[in-house]
């Protein structure tokens, strides 16, 4: 059993881990981002990069191709290709993490450059953004275990292909900001 | 103490002397004044105890006082540099500065009650007290620090070079602190005790010539450590301070109030599709 010392030597050592890696510089990190806001911001926290992909991955993920495949194709044929468009699916999810986390990094750059912070607003960002790795880390499971139709993954690109375009679109006009102009309304 | 530890102890001086020399030549009590305080405070204590170490004897009880009070009086500047670290760069932030404040403060509190309830409920010695409030207040340290750069990692923000440094020279001098003093509080806390309130046994003796022994290798460790951490600090204060960055330019108070409760609505959305995602 572990006594205190244990304990604490374990707690010493994980914390000055943790302390390390978050000491390590990043390259491209949105340290540079939130500290200017520029116009080139778009560029360099592109919010919706796999998103552009949407069309041609609904037509690799499509029931009509998968059944296409099972009545036509020989079994092992059709077994090869239904398993590598589930992972061209991974891929793919994997890619809408990163649009997701580039949409919820942007509500943490604009509450960085705001003078006026909500702890609520913050908290539940906070939660929702903990709740997301959590529900992705089982969606990729049951993705990987193939126990996830396909097709369920159209709804989810359409989400965040409708949040992407919105924040674009306020990315935009926050841009317009530097500039010295004040939209009337600049909610997504 | 040995030679490689009165070795150490002489770099352990002349390092201070340096990093002191540093600090004001170029001026960082100006950016940084807790941590000039600091550096100063840590010269001052090392000097005060090798002269009383070489006045009144090692042994002495003088030492002994003067060691084990001036042990808490750096641990409290230290904290104070932390918490200079912790404004440094987020105060330029209003928003979130007014937010995280008040977390690390809820952080600090908490440690710094365990520190004095620890200590309170340790037998009646002074070193000991001393030692198991230093040894708290170390891991106090560095769970701050670990949750200020938690912060500005969530944040998109960055330490500055030189904060970097001197984050990372506290974190090495408090984590080689805390098990250092954590063993060496177990041996005089646990089956040692008895030896010092009785006269020592043939067997006590033994135990006590084995404890000196630890002590002596955790000294050795402990100076070298703390040698590194200063040696960090001179090395990041070698050349001059960098003119201080311009305060970030803010956005309007409409774009937070109208962005971030649009944004928090499809975030949520979002989370509830892939809850749909996972419905059988």
């Amino acid at each position: 059993m572990m006594n205190d010392l244990s304990i604490v030597i374990l707690l010493a050592i994980a914390l000055s881990g943790l302390l390390l890696w978050l000491l390590i510089p990043r390259h491209g990190s949105s340290g540079k981002a939130a500290a200017t806001f520029s116009p080139d911001l778009n560029e360099t926290l592109p919010t919706a990069k796999h998103y552009g992909y949407f069309p041609q991955i609904r037509q690799a993920l499509s029931v009509a191709d998968s059944r296409y495949l099972v009545e036509t194709a020989p079994s092992r044929v059709a077994k090869q290709a239904l398993r590598e468009r589930r992972e061209v699916a991974r891929r793919f999810l994997g890619g809408l993490h990163e649009d997701f986390s580039n949409l919820a990094r942007l509500g943490r750059i604009i509450a960085a450059l705001s003078p006026e912070v909500s702890r609520e607003q913050e908290t539940e960002r906070l939660m929702l953004s903990l709740k997301f790795q959590f529900l992705y880390a089982l969606v990729w499971l049951r993705l990987f275990a193939g126990t996830l139709p396909l097709e369920q993954l159209e709804d989810l690109t359409g989400l965040v292909g409708r949040l992407a375009t919105r924040m674009d679109e306020a990315m935009s006009e926050i841009s317009g900001l530097s500039a010295g102009q004040l939209p009337r309304n600049v909610g997504a | 103490m040995n030679h490689l530890e009165t070795l150490l102890v002489w770099l352990t001086v002349v390092l201070e002397a340096v990093l002191c020399g540093f600090v004001f030549a170029r001026k960082a009590q100006r950016t940084l004044p807790f941590f000039a305080a600091y550096a100063t405070t840590m010269l001052a204590t090392t000097i005060t105890v090798w002269f009383v170490y070489e006045r009144f004897g090692f042994r002495s009880d003088t030492s002994y006082f003067c060691y084990w009070i001036l042990l808490p009086l750096n641990a409290g500047m230290r904290i104070l540099a932390i918490a200079e670290l912790c404004r440094f760069k987020l105060r330029a932030y209003r928003g979130i500065w007014g937010l995280v404040w008040r977390v690390l403060g809820g952080i600090s509190v908490l440690f710094f009650l365990h520190a004095a309830i620890d200590a309170w409920g340790q037998p009646n010695r002074l070193s000991i007290y001393s030692l198991t409030f230093d040894r708290d207040v170390d891991i106090a340290s560095v769970a701050i620090l670990a949750a200020l750069l938690l912060i500005h990692n969530y944040y998109g923000l960055s330490l500055e070079p030189l904060q970097r440094t001197i984050a990372l020279g506290i974190c090495l001098v408090c984590v080689v602190d805390v098990i250092g003093e954590t063993i060496v509080g177990n041996l005089f806390t646990g089956y040692l005790l008895p030896f010092f309130a009785t006269n020592p046994t043939s067997v006590g003796s033994a135990i006590i010539h084995f404890y000196a022994r630890m002590n002596d290798l955790w000294t050795t460790i402990r100076l070298f450590s703390f040698t590194a951490g200063v040696g960090m600090w001179c090395y990041a204060l070698r050349k001059p301070l960098p003119e201080p960055a311009a305060a970030p330019v803010l956005l309007p108070a409409e774009v937070y109030r109208e962005l971030s409760p649009a944004i928090n609505v499809r975030l949520n959305a979002f989370n509830n599709r892939l809850v749909e995602l996972l419905k059988p």
